[in-house]
């Protein structure tokens, strides 16, 4: 009797145990196959390298252990640590316009009595749905000077049409692609948190005098505050992940290297000059990076949009 | 088709069949064994390609070639050496020539020296040079890239241009090109095209890897190509030439108007602009690459590939025999002549004086034998080393930027010197900087 009274709840707790763990498991396999082995793989190759084994003008190189080598060669590439200077350049001016745009556009849509809402929130979001290399196509063809309508229209009024593949318009140009590409899907979540706002908020506000703009500066903006943290921190892991815009616009300018930014060096290194070593080496400190930034972020803007004290 | 599996059957009884028919008195030495006919994988890209690979396969029922286009040369490249470290390699492809010596340090191409003895007579001594590195034989030459002059005719007789025969003529001829029409260029200088630059300075005598026993020297830099870079900074600072990248959409809207008017390149460069310029097809000649000295005829390779032997390779000697006849057959060859292709065989070539011109000059009756003369001319001493793709990609982003912000071309020449003496000191070459 006592003995069955023991076993039970041991029982019941061993099922407890098991179903979380059953639950778990398809997610903790994919997690453990497609992420955890390929980045335990990529640290595993920046510690090792490529050298001659034989000797002689044509020895074939064998892999082998190069200890911190290549950290030590991607963190004294000039090229790799100017691409981060020009991915700062292209960030100040991508994520601020991108964000700024999609809260506005958020906040328009979300005013009371607007003429068509439905048609201008797909227009806006549209974008979002070409795939970011046709958009990139797409744009490039608008910059060159002879397939540009700008150009033709700017040669007919006389005034020649600004290279904008060039020197300091280049950063806005593709700038531009990302922006056009990406307000629409941070709009959308914008939108989407300004939604589930209750009602009885703007009643309230309105009792007590305030106009639309009143309220949405004094009480939309506030209120979407972790919306706003959650895109900008998309935008900023966007930004230090930009490779497909400068990479297709590449062909178009000489003034895209194949180092304009942090990624499209690593995509060289691996596959353009066989070194898929240092590459590791330079996408673990670009994860490592990134982490790092978003915690920042996070840890930064935590206590004033979650109303969290940590 | 009511019985699939029946018809399945007889057609597989019929190959079977003939594989036993064949097998006695086959070329292909290593052809069919117990387990039936043999299936090589080849990696190849480029218009010629399938149909050379359907001839192999009609006439050699027991080596069954199975083809696969995985990109263009880097591409292809790239991934041969990513699947032979994964062991899954295929047992044939085409690789470039300038970087046959990366794919061999790789560990990509195996020595096919004893398949292919006596192979050398079929071949000009700068072509089979391209495949021959320390006395080992890598590689069967498929085709060859020897540089030309593509010209607009039609432009150089409206603007009233002599072809030029020298670089100095040429640099004349931009100058009266752009005076005539102010839209107009006579060529572009691409920052991006390695291979071109390299073509016009083996013409001019520069020697960028040599190999002296174990050692390497390096040497880009030199008298030669600094020469070269300053001529084409010249011509780029009086915007006598276009500096822009080739082939994008502005380039092909202005070559389509007659803004561009020729192209110094690979034999090959016919069939480019073709692709992109069809319309002005008949307006083009072709005419041998000037020259830096008077009265001199040699020329660089710009391209040209060659199909290897991986080391992945089941069968080597029924790989090797395969890429003997695509680089020697007078079949594989006719094949090639038709897509526009140059063979790189001594009898391929002469195959093409009995063809039609390519479709971009119809009416040029001597293009061949100009081709052919070309070709005679190259220059046999050309190496290539372990690393050209370091040397491409440095160039590239050197020399673009030299062109974007106007400084030096010959300081991009120092610096792509300085990052492939870099990458082969890593690796673990004897190397020497010049």
């Amino acid at each position: 009797m006592a003995t069955a009274l023991d076993t039970r709840p041991a029982r019941r707790t061993r099922r407890r145990w098991v179903a979380p763990w059953l639950f778990l498991l398809p997610a903790a396999l994919l997690f453990v196959t497609f992420l955890a082995i390929p980045v335990c793989y990529a640290l595993y190759l920046s510690f090792r390298g490529m050298r001659v084994s034989g000797g002689g003008p044509f020895g074939v190189r064998s892999e082998t252990w190069v200890g911190l080598d290549n950290y030590a060669t991607a963190f004294t590439d000039p090229e790799f640590l100017a691409g981060f200077g020009r991915l700062a350049i292209y960030g100040i001016i991508a994520v601020p316009l991108t964000l700024g745009l999609a809260l506005t556009f958020a906040l328009l849509l979300d005013l009371p009595r607007v003429a068509g809402a439905r048609f201008s929130r797909t227009a806006i979001f549209v974008p979002y749905a070409v795939p970011g290399v046709v958009a990139t196509l797409l744009w490039g063809f608008l910059y060159l000077p002879s397939t540009s309508p700008g150009s033709w229209v700017a040669a007919r009024l006389g005034i020649g049409a600004p290279d904008v593949l060039h020197g300091a318009m280049l950063y806005p140009s593709v700038a531009n692609i990302a922006i056009w590409s990406g307000v629409g899907f941070n709009m959308i979540i914008l939108y989407t948190s300004l939604r589930g706002i209750p009602a009885e908020v703007y009643e309230a506000a309105r009792l007590d005098g305030a106009n639309e703009w009143d309220i949405a500066y004094r009480v939309k903006i506030p209120l979407v505050g972790p919306a706003l943290v959650l895109t900008g921190l998309f935008a900023l892991i966007g930004t230090l992940q930009v490779y497909g815009e400068p990479t297709t616009l590449r062909p178009m300018t000489s003034a895209i290297s194949q180092t304009w930014v942090p990624l499209m060096t690593i995509y060289r290194d691996a596959f353009t000059r066989d070194d898929l070593s240092l590459a590791a080496a330079a996408s673990v400190a670009l994860a490592l990076g990134t982490l790092v930034v978003s915690v920042v972020l996070l840890r930064v803007t935590q206590k004033r949009s979650f109303g969290e004290v940590s | 088709m009511r019985h699939p599996v029946r018809t399945a059957a007889s057609v597989a009884a019929v190959a079977l069949t003939l594989a036993a028919c064949s097998s006695g008195g086959d070329d292909a030495g290593a052809g069919a064994t117990d387990e039936g006919p043999i299936t090589l994988d080849y990696w190849a890209w480029g218009t010629a390609q399938q149909p050379m690979v359907d001839a192999w396969n009609a006439a050699h029922p027991d080596v069954q070639v199975k083809r696969t286009d995985a990109g263009g040369g880097t591409d292809s490249s790239a991934k041969l050496v990513t699947a032979t470290r994964a062991e899954n390699a295929p047992d044939v492809a085409i690789v470039e020539y300038n970087t046959l010596p990366a794919m061999i340090v790789a560990g990509v191409a195996t020595d096919i020296s004893e398949h292919v003895d006596g192979l050398d007579s079929e071949f000009a001594p700068g072509v089979w040079n391209q495949v021959t590195f320390d006395g080992a034989t890598y590689g069967v030459p498929q085709d060859a890239g020897p540089q030309a002059l593509t010209y607009n005719k039609k432009r150089f007789d409206e603007l009233g241009i002599e072809v030029p025969t020298t670089w100095e003529e040429f640099a004349d001829a931009a100058e009266k090109v752009h005076e005539a029409d102010p839209d107009a260029y006579l060529t572009t200088y691409a920052p991006a095209e390695f291979g071109g630059f390299a073509g016009y300075a083996q013409q001019a005598g520069s020697e960028w890897w040599s190999v002296d026993g174990d050692a390497w020297t390096v040497d880009f830099d030199d008298e030669a190509s600094v020469a070269v870079a300053d001529y084409w900074e010249d011509l780029v600072d009086r915007d006598l030439v276009l500096a822009e990248p080739l082939l994008t959409p502005e380039w092909n809207a202005q070559l389509n108007k007659g803004d561009i008017l020729s192209w110094p390149a690979g034999l090959w460069a016919a069939g480019v602009l073709y692709g992109v310029a069809e319309e002005s097809a008949g307006d083009w000649a072709m005419a041998p690459l000037p020259q830096w000295t008077e009265g001199d005829s040699s020329v660089g390779f710009q391209g040209g590939s060659a199909v290897v032997v991986t080391t992945s390779a089941e069968h080597p000697e029924a790989a090797a025999e395969f890429a003997r006849w695509m680089g020697t057959s007078d079949e594989a060859a006719a094949a090639q002549i038709e897509q526009g292709q140059y063979p790189a065989s001594l009898s391929g070539q002469e195959l093409t004086l009995e063809s039609d011109p390519p479709l971009l000059m119809p009416e040029q009756e001597d293009y061949w034998e100009i081709a052919a003369r070309i070709t005679q001319d190259t220059i046999p001493e050309i190496s290539w080393g372990p690393d050209v793709n370091v040397a491409s990609s440095a160039f590239q982003d050197a020399m673009s930027k030299a062109v974007t912000n106007g400084t030096p071309f010959r300081d991009a020449l120092t610096r792509t010197e300085d990052e492939v003496v870099a990458d082969m000191e890593k690796s673990g070459f004897d190397v020497t900087q010049k």
